[in-house]
């Protein structure tokens, strides 16, 4: 299960792999690209984007 | 009687209930399963034994809780903005210190507040067993931006901008976010990677991706608890270089006062004898400045709670404090004492709330409240009655050398009356008792055991 109480801020959480050192900037990389693609798919599937068959990031989880 | 603790309902998990000798934390299935885990790992152990976490015992839930434990209680709550950049430092490597370790045990911290550590004997306490949490696999860390608004950039502020923290914690208890403080930074501070890794970068991603989701996308491009660990240990090595030697203020060259040292054996007999009378189990020392006498209470049994306004001062008393010293240091103006704040106002209760003295000290300090501050000496007194302890007081005549130096710019019209000895114990009368009284060396001090 996915839980904060406390709201993390998107921005600061991207970031954190940044501040992880060289290997995080591998997935900072990752993961604004998927972020990126997850946007460009958006308006289709914009209000069901969580329930789809086919998720956005699942898709590029097979990818990387 | 137990009564709910007002400040702690935000997290669902776990919410503390005051007793008279005790707090007890009630926890829901979550939070037994994460108090579970914590207790079998190694860290919990060593930082429970030495003092860096609040001690713990589980004890039977209440009916409709899955769990309960059992903290001994504080004596005074003190939050972030009433601490002295030293303290807020510690406080700061304490709660690094407690995710690296928690992280090498699967567990982490799931907020990063400074109203989780407390001060115990002189040292910052961990108090908040119910932040640790089982680590879930490719999360980030969920408190790091907590962590920078009401940990690093209060410090940063104080240590690279020369601006104290404590009024901007006071007025806005998250903290200054990533853009404020980039705004606030000088030039030469902005070329550092740091400033530009915490701050500008993230003042950018926050603008960027707000109420974006990330945590999925984050798990799935591999992120690791390595990740944070590594963040950590550079947050650390951050902190820790942090300096702030602070401006010599007013207060700061007090003790060299030839007053000071004349009269220091005086007061502190006078002290002495009224400790052994009322054997008080909190002293409030208002005014406190090196900590003298507050330092007389506790060798005498007491825990003090010591009062000042110069964080120079309180800085230096909390750093010469040998662990265990049960003394408490409070920044504060005592003409603007911390109010009740927070949620619905009562989240936070005002200073004066959290401390019930069983005797004031007011050395040295009503004097600069009449001549400096302009309050009545009338509202003088009935403030040190309003504590409904015993006083010992210190009152300076108007004749004394330092009412000319704290009068030099005011003309007499613009003094208030009743500065006299002779209308101050009148006004006393109306209060308090008279217990004891001498004159001190000088000539124009007088200092008064007052009881109700």
């Amino acid at each position: 299960m996915i839980f904060a109480y406390l709201d993390p801020g998107s921005g600061s959480l991207i970031l954190q792999a940044v501040l992880g050192g060289v290997a995080g900037l591998g997935v900072a990389a990752k993961a604004m690209r998927s972020r990126w693609k997850a946007r460009k798919g958006e308006p289709a599937t914009e209000d069901s984007a969580e329930e789809t068959e086919q998720p956005v990031p699942a898709e590029e989880a097979q990818e990387g | 009687m137990d009564r709910a603790d007002p400040g702690s309902f935000r997290d669902p998990a776990s919410r503390v209930v005051l007793g008279d000798s005790t707090a007890t934390r009630i926890l829901d299935e979550r939070g037994l399963a994460d108090w579970r885990a914590l207790k079998e790992t190694g860290f919990f152990r060593r930082a429970t034994a030495d003092g860096r976490l609040i001690a713990t015992t589980e004890v039977d839930p209440p009916e409709g809780a899955a769990g309960a434990l059992e903290h001994p209680r504080l004596g005074v709550i003190t939050y972030p903005f009433e601490w002295t950049f030293s303290m807020l430092r510690d406080a700061a490597l304490l709660q690094l210190d407690l995710m690296l370790e928690a992280l090498a045990e699967g567990l982490i911290l799931k907020d990063a507040t400074p109203y989780n550590i407390q001060f115990v004997g002189g040292r910052p306490q961990f108090i908040d067993v119910g932040s640790f949490e089982k680590y879930r696999k490719g999360e980030p860390w969920i408190g790091y931006r907590q962590f920078c608004r009401q940990f690093l950039h209060p410090l940063l502020m104080e240590a690279w901008c020369g601006v104290p923290f404590q009024p901007w914690l006071r007025g806005d208890p998250e903290g200054p976010t990533s853009a404020q403080m980039w705004r606030l930074l000088p030039a030469r501070r902005k070329a550092t990677p740091a400033a530009i890794l915490h701050i500008g970068l993230q003042a950018r991603a926050e603008a960027r991706l707000a109420g974006q989701e990330v945590r999925r996308s984050l798990a799935e491009a591999g992120f690791s608890a390595e990740l944070i660990r590594a963040n950590v240990e550079k947050l650390r090595d951050l902190v820790q270089s942090l300096e702030w030697e602070g401006s010599e203020g007013t207060w700061a060259t007090y003790h060299g006062c030839d007053h000071v040292a004349r009269d220091r054996d005086k007061k502190t007999e006078f002290l002495v004898q009224a400790l052994e009378e009322v054997s008080p189990a909190t002293v409030l020392d208002l005014g406190c400045n090196d900590g003298h006498f507050s330092q007389v209470a506790v060798s005498r049994g007491a825990d003090a709670v010591a009062v000042d306004g110069d964080e120079v001062v309180l800085d230096r008393l909390y750093r010469s404090l040998v662990p265990g010293t049960p003394i408490n240091p409070v920044l504060v103006d005592l003409q603007n004492p911390s109010p009740s704040q927070g949620w619905a106002g009562v989240e936070r209760p005002a200073l004066f709330q959290r401390v019930r003295p069983d005797l004031v000290v007011a050395y040295g300090l009503i004097h600069h409240l009449i001549y400096t501050a302009s309050i009545p000496p009338r509202r003088v007194v009935e403030w040190l009655a309003s504590f409904g302890a015993p006083v010992v007081v210190e009152f300076v005549d108007p004749a004394d050398p330092m009412v000319d130096r704290l009068t030099a710019n005011k003309r007499p019209e613009e003094l208030h009356p009743d500065r006299d000895r002779e209308s101050f114990e009148r006004i006393v009368s109306e209060h308090f008792r008279v217990v004891r009284e001498a004159d001190l060396p000088g000539g124009t001090r007088r200092l008064y055991h007052l009881d109700r």
